[in-house]
Parts: C-alpha cells; sequence; structure tokens
C-alpha cells in the first residue's frame, strides 16, 4: 500500500508532461531567436524587422533581443536561447573573437546559427555567415567619390569606431582606389566613432585647419550626415561628401544633393535570406549552400536613389 | 623656533611672499593650463588663431560648458548629476517628435510654434531634474544612484520616443516652422547662438553663486551640511534647485544639438556627462562639495574643447586624443590636492603676518 503514495505525483507528473505536449500541440511552431546589436539604429532595426517578419510569416515564433555590441551581453542572451529550446538563432554578433564560445556553445545545444551581418573569426561551428562585401562596398563608394572630385583635390576621411573591424574594412577599400590618384590628396583623417554629433564637430574643425578640401568620405552614413551639416552650417556648397550603409536618411539626403552617394547595406535581403535558409535546414535536415555568403553592397547615387528604401532596393 | 623667525623678519616675508606666488599660481592652473594651450597650438597649427575658428572652437566648448555650469551647483552641494547626457538626449527627441509628428488631438495632428515646442522640451527635462531632486533631497537616495537611474530612464524614454529611429530633416518647412535650426545655428552679433546661451548662463550662474543669498546656501550645504541645517537653511530645496537648474543646462544642449545637425538621434549625449564632471573638477570644484566656482568649470570646458579641438587640427590621432586628455586631467587633480594640501600646511604662517 504504500507504494501508491506516489501515485498522486505519478499522476501530476504525467499530466504535466501531457500537458507540455499538448501545449507543444497547440503551439507547435518552432522558436527562431534574433539577436541585435541595437534597436536605435536604423540599420540593426531594418535587419531585425525583416528577419522578424519573414519568420513569422513562414510560421514561426520569434523573439527579438539586442546586445549593445557587449559580448557579456550576449552571452547571456544566447543562454536564453538555449533555455527556450530555440530551432534557430539568427545573430549580429558582438565580436569576430569574442562571439566564437557563444556560437560554439548554441551549436552543441542543437540550436542551427545563422551569422547574418558580421562574420566571426571561426568557420565551421555556425550554419551560415551571411555578410554583405563591405571591401567592395567601400570600393565602390571610393570610386565615385573619385568621380565626382574629377579624380582631383584635397579630401578628408571621417572613420568609424577605430576597435570595430568593419571601419577598418573600409578604409583600407578606400584607399585601395583613392590612393591610385596621385592629385587626390587625403589632408585630414579622424575618427567621429560612427556618430553624427561628433562628425558634425570634428568637419568644423577639419574645415577650419584644410580651407581647400573638396570632398569628405565617411565610413558610415551617420557620420556623412553630421558632415554635410557642418558643411552646410558653414555656408560650402562645393564640397562632396560620401558615405556607406544606405540608410534612408542618407538615401534622402542623396536625393536632395546634400550627399553624393552611398554604398547601400542589402540588410533586409540577408535576413531574409538567413530566414530563408534556416527554414530549408530545418525541413530537409541539410544546408545546400557554403557556409560563408557575402552579398555585395550597391551603389546609391541621385539618379537611381528612388530605387532603394530602408536597406532594401524597392524597384 | 617661532623665536629665530621673528628674529629674521625680512626673511620670513620673502618666505611668506612666495608661497603666496606658489598658491596664486596652483589657484590660476586651469587657466595657466589653458593659456599654454592655447600658445601650443597657435605655434602648430596656423589656421587656429583665426576669429572663424575660434568662433566655431567656442561654438564647441558652449556644449560642455553650459553641462558643466550646471554641474557645478550640483557638485558643490556634495552631489553629482550623472544623467545630464540622457537629458539632453530626451530634451532633443522631444523636440523631434513635436516637430515631425506635432501633437495629436481629435485625430488630427497639431504643429506647435517651435518656441512651444523648445519650452515643452525643456520642460520634459526639468521633469527630469526634478525627480533627480526630489530623489536626492527627500528620498535620501545617493546622488550617484539616483542619478545614475534616471540616467537609464531618461535614456530609455528617449528611445522609446521614436522606437529607437531618428527624427531627420527637423530644417523642412513642412515640420511645421523652418525656425527650429535658427535655436542653434544662428548668429547674433557674429557670435553663434550657443556661445551667446553659455555667456548668459554664465553670467547668471556667477552672479547667484557669488551674490545672492541662494548661492551661499549652495556653498553651505556642501561644506557643512548639518551646520547649514541647523543655520536654518532649507536643505532639500537648495538640492532640488541645483538638480532642476543641471537639467535646465542639459536641456539647452540637447536642443542645440538637435538644431545643428537638423535631426535628433535618441543616442545624442552619451558620455557628455564625464566631459561635464571632468570640466568642474578641472576648473578646481571639489567632488567632495562646498568649494569650486563656476569660472573654474567654464575655465575647464575651455580646456577639454581647446585640447579636442586643437589635437583634431593637428591631424592626431582619436587614441592619442583619449591619453591626452586623461592626462591632463589627472595632472589637473593631482595639483588641485597639492593645492589643499599646501594651503593648509601654509595658512598659519601666511596669517600670521596679517
Amino acid at each position: 500500500m504504500p507504494r501508491w503514495r506516489f501515485a498522486p505525483m505519478a499522476l501530476a507528473a504525467l499530466a504535466v508532461i501531457a500537458c507540455n505536449g499538448c501545449h507543444r500541440a497547440d503551439q507547435g511552431r518552432k522558436l527562431i531567436f534574433i539577436i541585435v546589436p541595437s534597436q536605435d539604429n536604423p540599420f540593426f532595426k531594418a535587419e531585425a524587422d525583416a528577419a522578424s517578419a519573414r519568420a513569422l510569416g513562414l510560421g514561426y515564433r520569434v523573439r527579438v533581443e539586442a546586445h549593445d555590441d557587449d559580448a557579456y551581453r550576449q552571452d547571456n542572451l544566447v543562454d536564453a536561447a538555449i533555455a527556450s529550446n530555440a530551432a534557430v538563432l539568427i545573430l549580429d554578433n558582438a565580436g569576430a573573437d569574442a562571439s566564437i564560445a557563444a556560437v560554439r556553445r548554441a551549436t552543441k545545444a542543437g540550436i542551427a546559427v545563422f551569422l547574418i551581418d558580421r562574420e566571426i573569426e571561426a568557420r565551421g561551428i555556425a550554419k551560415a555567415q551571411i555578410i554583405s562585401d563591405n571591401d567592395q562596398g567601400a570600393r565602390l563608394v571610393a570610386a565615385e567619390f573619385a568621380r565626382v572630385l574629377n579624380d582631383t583635390g584635397d579630401y578628408a576621411e571621417l572613420l568609424g569606431r577605430e576597435s570595430d573591424t568593419n571601419a577598418q574594412v573600409r578604409t583600407r577599400g578606400f584607399h585601395a582606389v583613392l590612393d591610385k590618384f596621385p592629385r587626390l590628396k587625403l589632408v585630414a583623417a579622424q575618427s567621429a566613432n560612427w556618430s553624427q554629433s561628433e562628425a558634425f564637430q570634428k568637419t568644423e574643425t577639419i574645415l577650419q585647419a584644410h580651407g581647400e578640401i573638396v570632398g569628405i568620405i565617411a565610413g558610415n552614413d551617420t557620420m556623412a550626415l553630421g558632415a554635410a551639416a557642418a558643411v552646410k552650417s558653414a555656408g560650402l556648397t562645393k564640397i562632396r561628401i560620401v558615405g556607406f550603409d544606405g540608410s534612408p536618411d542618407a538615401v534622402d539626403a542623396i536625393r536632395r544633393g546634400e550627399i553624393q552617394a552611398t554604398a547601400l547595406q542589402p540588410a533586409v535581403y540577408i535576413s531574409k535570406l538567413a530566414v530563408d535558409e534556416a527554414d530549408e535546414y530545418l525541413k530537409t535536415g541539410s544546408m545546400g549552400r557554403r557556409e560563408e555568403q557575402i552579398i555585395p553592397c550597391d551603389l546609391v547615387t541621385q539618379a537611381n536613389s528612388g530605387d532603394y528604401r530602408d536597406f532594401e532596393k524597392v524597384r | 623656533m617661532t623665536n629665530r623667525i621673528e628674529a629674521v623678519p625680512h626673511t620670513r616675508r620673502a618666505f611668506r611672499s612666495v608661497a603666496r606666488a606658489v598658491l596664486a599660481l596652483l589657484r590660476a592652473r586651469a587657466f595657466l593650463v589653458l593659456a599654454a594651450l592655447l600658445v601650443l597650438f597657435s605655434a602648430l597649427a596656423p589656421e587656429f588663431l583665426t576669429t572663424n575658428n575660434l568662433s566655431i572652437l567656442t561654438k564647441h566648448v558652449a556644449i560642455t560648458a553650459l553641462l558643466a555650469i550646471g554641474m557645478t551647483f550640483v557638485v558643490l552641494t556634495g552631489g553629482i548629476d550623472l544623467s545630464v547626457g540622457s537629458i539632453a538626449g530626451l530634451g532633443g527627441m522631444v523636440a523631434g517628435y513635436l516637430l515631425t509628428q506635432g501633437i495629436v488631438v481629435g485625430g488630427s495632428a497639431h504643429f506647435p510654434l517651435v518656441a512651444i515646442v523648445i519650452l515643452l522640451s525643456i520642460c520634459v527635462c526639468l521633469v527630469v531634474g526634478a525627480l533627480n531632486g526630489w530623489l536626492v533631497a527627500r528620498a535620501g537616495v545617493a546622488p550617484f544612484i539616483a542619478t545614475l537611474g534616471t540616467l537609464y530612464i531618461a535614456r530609455g524614454a528617449a528611445l522609446l520616443i521614436s522606437n529607437g529611429k531618428t527624427f531627420p530633416d527637423l530644417g523642412a518647412a513642412e515640420h511645421g516652422d523652418a525656425a527650429f535650426p535658427a535655436f542653434g545655428q544662428s548668429f547674433i552679433l557674429h557670435v553663434p547662438s550657443p556661445v551667446w546661451m553659455m555667456a548668459v548662463l554664465f553670467v547668471v550662474a556667477w552672479i547667484v553663486a557669488v551674490k545672492t543669498p541662494f548661492g551661499r546656501h549652495v556653498y553651505a550645504v556642501g561644506g557643512n551640511e548639518r551646520a547649514a541645517r541647523l543655520a536654518g537653511i532649507r536643505v532639500p530645496g537648495v538640492k532640488l534647485a541645483t538638480y532642476v537648474f543641471s537639467a535646465f543646462c542639459a536641456a539647452l544642449v540637447g536642443l542645440i544639438i538637435a538644431s545643428q545637425l537638423e535631426a535628433a538621434h535618441p543616442a545624442t549625449g552619451e558620455s557628455f556627462e564625464l566631459n561635464a564632471i571632468a570640466a568642474v573638477v578641472l576648473g578646481g570644484t571639489s567632488l567632495m562639495g562646498g568649494r569650486g566656482s563656476v569660472t573654474g568649470s567654464l575655465i575647464g570646458a575651455f580646456v577639454i574643447g581647446v585640447l579636442a579641438d586643437g589635437l583634431v587640427m593637428l591631424g592626431v590621432s582619436e587614441f592619442w586624443q583619449m591619453v591626452i586628455k586623461g592626462v591632463v586631467i589627472v595632472l589637473a587633480v593631482g595639483l588641485d590636492q597639492a593645492q589643499v594640501r599646501l594651503q593648509s600646511k601654509l595658512l598659519p604662517y601666511l596669517e600670521g603676518g596679517r
């Protein structure tokens, strides 16, 4: 008889399992966990929104989080993804080296990890690394920059946060093109840390030191917009400015002629592609494509600025 | 010992005047550093000492100076305000929202006048300042913690207003009125408007600190809070006022930046509080409260601004700029401590002569 003491407990346990089962059956849908660097940046927001919309459309549950470029916070979020039994992790990571361990842990826990926008310094852990071609984009913008300047004149460069891989790749791409023109001369190079207000102040100061500048090439659009505001406030009109990213504000400024060009990173396309590949992987159990996928950037100028909206070619 | 010094009066007088001179030099250290930087940059960068550059430089300094002037009063009471950068960001975002979205009444958006937009933005920031003041003065929360909390609250609120987006193109006529860019971009008598705001606020702050009972109360609260309370000073009221004033200064900064960029970005003002605190400390205001001056903070803001712009003109890399700024701050605080120690050692001799 004492054996039956456990009956209520066993029944309760059975009930929980059964209920969990019906819960599962009820929800039935697998979870796609999306982690992006921040939600206050139009680029990452577009990326997160596109991935989330596509995943919901394909019938998945979705959770979106931001790691604020903090590898430790990213670590905690990956733990959260593991704990909530996510099937897929779509990750725009917090550092090429600092993210490897987190990605490995997620993979070990049975989550299919798809990296977007930024790569990690390790292969064979993530299912895919889909990134935009920063080097090609930088060369594209630099060539257009040289063209609008007629290959001649002094120019300034605003760099992104110098510890950031993309800042380095972009400036290298710029110079791979610009240094071939002997009459184009770099007279000032400053980091404005991707920030609009910092770019504004630094451009004002650079314009004072180098009044003969005819062009400014910036490592991202926010800094290009800051430079454009400074050029405007100095009453100058002949200075040509180019940026990088293809943010909606920059595309508008290109339409108005305040900025000449930008390289649009196909963030929306990449996000959708990652979700589609994840969907295919979950259904077939294998990856049809190679891990490393590099998507080229588009050059946006006044002529084709109407074709782009929110990091996406719409026409 | 004393007898011996009395026996040689002229030696003692000489010692006293040397001590006075050393102390005066130490007291004027921020000013001396500033003068040295100006000479250095003028020599190294030929365009540095032009009217145009000095005008732009002062405009850049105004951002830090406005925050530092507000911060000075808070620090004088023995507090600290970490939330000023976030409040600046919030002020800009409220203005950006009102200019682009208007106020929705009964399904249709009404676009208020730019003056009203500016007033409303300032009011929102003052509420945060009042919250700081209430937490510190009434609820008894340590200033560091209270303003750290509002730092996050204000930043979160700024992000929530636009759901993280930037309000672009605030100069466009379709956003109610094209007058907003004038707030931070216009010139009055060839001087940029932010510099005017800095000048007016400095004069007001100086008069309040030096010439009014309220100013003396601020020093008294920071010097010895218990004594101040026993002397009948309404300590909570004084503290509240300093945080509200600091928030007002931060609001101006947020509006100036949004107006200059013609765009409001929710992350504007990140780490501005550190520049403001650095300026206050460079100016010789003690973080323990009770000792310091608004003039010092203004000079401190100039030191930071001149350093930043001068190094950019010389093309020094960002990494070195940070190192140099840090060294200047550490040196200034070291000298501050040296002055305090020297002063307390020399005081008996100096006063003995009177």
